[in-house]
């Protein structure tokens, strides 16, 4: 295979919406219920039933309009999309076609260190479908319609990613801004998140090839597996003399190769029209406006400002900044103490990370603990206790076995500070060291550590670092 | 007037025609749109189409969940069913 | 008169009969009817609970607006554990679990259903021919043909039949291009079609939603109006349904035009019409002009496309709301070896030739190269004739033409789809504008059969529309002919 060939990337991104009910039923929005336990007359398609509007839905759109730069369209138009399958009741689904909510967006994602802008099309409400389940019977398949209905934003970005790293990225930026403004719970194992990728090659620089479009991506290692194949695959049948045909395709995750669907006997045409059920939104400007407010920060501000404003070295920032509930707890600790942002940071991504991951909690439920922490990190910046008791006692702290000074008191580990007593302390240990006296004063800094060494010893390792060696110091040099 | 392809149309239409049939329908088809095509004359060109006689906006509803039927309510017409779920021979995708 | 609900009423008040007599009367002549009016008549058991409620109410002197009064429903409606067809192989097994809006007024209001209508499938037809449970025959015959079974008209055909026999005191039916009012003037009954939005589309087994509309067929315009009464509420479920101030409908329908009336006769309307059907028009002016009603000829521009729109628009929705019949979570299933067998043989042997054709038609105008062409064409045209009903409507309270071009015509006559198509010609233009409209018996044909004239009146003036068409109704006195 040569490597003059480049890859041409589009993605239809759909974001379920978290929202309490669905798109045009009052049925429970979600995941994880018993089969069609969500399901009233409307999802399962019955005759005379009629869809009516969860505005939710099109202030989440609002929102997402807000930030990924889109054009807020005050007029849009839900229309029916017309195909058969068993997991669709009302055969058709309900979606934006001519008129959708959101146009012309975009986003910056980040490509080897740098910022790329990835243009967005379009962005539309309709409605998911339902699961066929195969695995169950081998004859029959059954079926769920617990999921129709579910409020989906397809996002649709122009064909500017050119490679599975920016795919990802970009992806991951979505995801990371549809959960920082809270419109998707971004759990992609369970679908909330999915991808088709439009994939079509080309030679550098040369004309677009036809595109094959991969269905229903919904893991990042699923989304990098299947463009790799899919570009492999394309640029073989080509350089075989063969001709790409525009196909739908399924990524088998067992085998990491895409296949086409069973191609149908004629195209599809989806007969969309305006469904004649539903009248045409119309949003005022104040509607839109109203939004604004609850948009709040973004990861990318947020990022500036860790950076700039708190000092927080880049690295951190980003790993605190990826997902909101880590900015959130970041910065209610900061709200309640007075240490250093850019020390909390460090603890934040090291120890508490640590133990959120080895305990497998939610970032969120330290919420509740911030006192707890911030106090523990005051002792520890405020050297009334070493970094090493500190790490000792943070599991003890996020337990709830009492607040950090009562074990710190428990357990002894408050620091010697006194410098009289200090000073008394390291005075004996200076007894009988001529030597090495001598040896520090003709310029040999290694004697120092081994003062410290000694001396902290003498204090069972309570005594405070800084302060013997400083007193360390005033003593050497006299 | 174009041929009507009817095979297409039932096709889209999720219909088997008889073969019989087909030729029936064809030409039914055909004489409607024909007698359909007057519309053609009309200059319409600065006119929006009407979705709706009604045209107001769409009305809305709070983001509240209501249940008001059981699972049974909505299985209980199903021709074939296996415990709450629907069933059917084998998808093939 | 005999049958209206408010003799009816004063009878069950003054215990000349009981709520239990009344049903029982009604069933067993339903029962022994050779027209094929119901589909399923429900027998006593069924309702005995109602009707005691009902009696109860009789005998503590606070009766509902309806109470007792047994009604025909349409089997198009979705009745809560009645069996629902839409006269429809497809749907022949079919119980729904949930009440439609207006039935479940109708209940509210004290009403006993007696059955559900025969009509045409899925409400597509205009002679009730196209019914899987057969046609229904009109009661009425053609004193030079007496032996002829003639049609009902459709798609209500079961409807007007039922109340024309006496079978029912009043059928709730719906209309989409006229299928309450053309079977209401064949069978000799009052048929009113609401303004669009007024009544709510929740729970009717859809046909064409941007048209479907909920109506009542009576005896009479009084009973129109009281039956209209209970079923125009607004509904927040159906996003179309229109939330303005509702009048009571029946309170001061006799009253005396207090302003002076204009009413526009289309005179495009009545090119190429029969002498009957032209004398109904001549009968209605004479009858009116003495009560200071003024008549001026208005010319429509839009006329002759009106059912090439409608035939474009209607079957359009209709392939679109009938794709969710499939034999996989309700109606009928037919075998197959797959899952596509199972599809395709489910619909193919569900549908009658008529919902088949329309279906096919829907999925052409919508088909990718005609939709333009076509669908998107006809909803422009739509907007021209609306304009063109408001056109006239500067200038007149209200419009008067036939409702029908002709009268009664015989089962199996009719085997051209277009011919029948051209039933609803005077019809069709209303719906699209989504006005309202009514259809009173006016007189009968040389033949003997019953002829009907429509009212059309502007949005949501159905209280003016049923006092021009009771006034109509008293002088015209057709029932007593």
């Amino acid at each position: 295979m040569s490597n003059n060939w480049e890859m041409v990337i589009g993605l239809e991104v759909h974001a379920q919406l978290n929202t309490s009910s669905k798109l045009f039923s009052s049925s429970p929005n979600q995941f994880g219920s018993e089969p069609n336990e969500n399901v009233n007359f409307i999802d399962s398609g019955m005759p005379g039933m009629l869809p009516v509007m969860n505005f939710a839905c099109i202030e989440m759109a609002i929102k997402t309009g807000y930030a990924l730069n889109f054009n807020i369209n005050k007029y849009s138009v839900f229309e029916r999309k017309n195909y058969f399958y068993p997991d669709l009741p009302q055969g058709y689904q309900i979606s934006q076609f001519e008129f959708p909510i959101l146009t012309e967006g975009f986003i910056n994602i980040d490509n080897d260190g740098n910022q790329k802008k990835i243009r967005i099309e379009r962005a539309h409400l309709e409605q998911d479908a339902g699961k066929s389940i195969h695995d169950i019977d081998p004859k029959f398949s059954f079926i769920d319609l617990n999921r129709v209905g579910t409020p989906l934003l397809e996002i649709v970005s122009y064909p500017d990613l050119s490679s599975a790293e920016e795919v990802v990225s970009y992806m991951s930026s979505l995801r990371q801004v549809l959960m920082y403004i809270d419109v998707c719970d971004g759990n992609m194992q369970e679908g909330s998140l999915r991808a088709d990728v439009n994939l079509s090659v080309r030679k550098k620089g040369g004309e677009l090839g036809t595109r094959c479009e991969i269905k229903n991506l919904n893991s990042f290692k699923f989304i990098r597996q299947a463009i790799e194949y899919e570009f492999k695959r394309q640029i073989d049948v080509i350089e075989s003399g063969g001709k790409i045909e525009q196909n739908t395709m399924l990524f088998d995750t067992s085998t990491g190769e895409t296949r086409a669907m069973r191609s149908k006997e004629f195209s599809h045409d989806y007969r969309y029209f305006p469904d004649p059920d539903l009248l045409p939104v119309n949003l005022t400007q104040d509607q839109i406006d109203k939004v604004k407010t609850s948009v709040g920060e973004l990861p990318q501000a947020k990022l500036d400002k860790f950076i700039k404003d708190y000092k927080v070295d880049k690295d951190i920032a980003k790993i605190i900044t990826v997902e909101k509930q880590n900015a959130i707890l970041f910065e209610k600790m900061i709200s309640e103490t007075d240490v250093k942002p850019k020390f909390i940071a460090a603890w934040l991504v090291g120890d508490i990370f640590a133990f959120i991951k080895e305990n497998n909690l939610e970032v969120s439920s330290l919420n509740e603990k911030t006192k707890e922490i911030t106090d523990l990190l005051k002792l520890v910046s405020d050297d009334v206790i070493s970094n090493k008791a500190g790490k000792e006692i943070l599991p003890k702290v996020l337990n709830g076995q009492g607040k950090p000074s009562d074990i710190v008191k428990e357990l002894g580990l408050e620091q010697v500070s006194d410098s009289g007593e200090l000073e008394k302390i390291i005075d004996e240990a200076l007894i009988g060291e001529e030597e090495n006296i001598s040896k520090f004063q003709s310029g040999s800094d290694r004697v120092l550590g081994y003062f410290v060494g000694k001396c902290l010893k003498a204090t069972k390792g309570k005594g405070n670092p800084k302060l013997i060696n400083k007193i360390l110091l005033d003593r050497l040099k006299k | 007037m174009s041929e009507i392809d009817i095979k297409r149309i039932s096709y889209l239409a999720k219909l088997k025609l008889p073969l019989e049939k087909e030729e029936f329908y064809a030409n039914s088809l055909k004489d409607i749109i024909k007698w359909v095509d007057n519309l053609k004359k009309i200059d319409t060109s600065k006119t929006e189409p009407l979705h709706n006689v009604t045209e107001k906006t769409v009305s809305i509803r709070n983001d509240e969940i209501n249940k008001s039927n059981s699972v049974n309510d909505v299985l209980s017409n199903a021709p074939d069913r296996a415990q709450n779920f629907f069933k059917v021979p084998k998808v093939v995708e | 008169m005999k049958n209206s609900i408010s003799h009816i009423k004063n009878s069950l008040r003054n215990k000349k009969i009981s709520v239990e007599e009344l049903y029982d009367e009604f069933l067993i002549k339903a029962k022994s009817s050779k027209n094929n009016t119901f589909n399923l008549l429900l027998d006593k058991e069924n309702n005995i609970l109602s009707i005691k409620e009902s009696q109860k109410r009789y005998e503590n002197g606070n009766p509902l607006p309806l109470d007792g009064i047994p009604l025909g429903i349409k089997d198009l409606f979705c009745t809560k554990g009645i069996r629902t067809t839409a006269s429809s192989k497809i749907l022949s097994n079919f119980t729904p679990n949930y009440e439609s809006f207006v039935t479940q007024k109708l209940l509210d209001d004290g009403s006993i259903f007696i059955g559900k209508n025969n009509c045409d499938e899925f409400a597509m037809g205009s002679s009730n021919e196209t019914s899987f449970f057969g046609p229904v025959k009109n009661p009425w015959k053609n004193k030079n043909y007496p032996t002829d079974d003639l049609v009902p008209g459709g798609s209500s055909g079961g409807s007007a039949a039922a109340v024309a026999e006496g079978t029912c005191v009043a059928s709730l039916g719906t209309d989409t291009g006229g299928s309450i009012r053309q079977p209401a003037s064949l069978c000799g009954i009052v048929g009113l079609k609401p303004t669009f939005g007024s009544c709510s589309r929740w729970g009717i087994v859809a046909f064409a939603s941007s048209l479907d509309q909920a109506g009542p067929l009576t005896n009479s315009v009084e009973d129109a109006a009281l039956i209209l009464n209970s079923i125009n509420k607004h509904d927040f479920n159906d996003t179309t349904s229109s939330n303005h101030f509702r009048e009571d409908y029946s309170n001061d329908i006799n009253n005396k035009l207090d302003q002076k009336i204009k009413i526009g006769i289309p005179s495009d309307y009545l090119k190429d019409v029969s002498g009957d059907i032209l004398s109904q028009i001549e009968n209605t002016k004479k009858a009116l002009i003495k009560h200071n009603v003024e008549f001026v000829d208005v010319e429509f521009k839009t006329t002759e496309y009106a059912l090439s729109t409608y035939y474009i628009l209607a079957p359009a929705e209709a392939s679109s709301n009938l794709a969710r019949y499939d034999g996989i979570r309700y109606g009928v299933r037919e075998d197959g070896k797959s899952l596509d067998d199972i599809y395709l043989n489910s619909r193919t042997k569900g549908f009658g030739d008529e919902v088949t054709r329309r279906i096919l038609i829907g999925a052409y105008v919508l088909s990718a190269g005609y939709y333009d062409a076509y669908y998107r064409q006809a909803q422009k045209v739509r907007r021209l004739i609306k304009d063109d009903f408001q056109r006239i409507f500067n200038d007149v309270d209200f419009i008067l033409t036939p409702t029908t071009p002709n009268e009664a015509f015989k089962i199996g006559d009719k085997l051209d789809p277009i011919s029948m198509y051209k039933n609803d010609i005077y019809t069709v233009p209303t719906s699209l504008a989504g006005l309202p409209g009514i259809s009173i018996p006016s007189g009968l044909s040389t033949n003997g059969l019953p002829l009907g004239i429509q009212f059309i009146g502007n949005y949501f003036e159905e209280k003016k529309l049923l006092q021009i068409a009771a006034l109509a109704e008293k002088e015209l006195n057709f029932n007593e002919q």
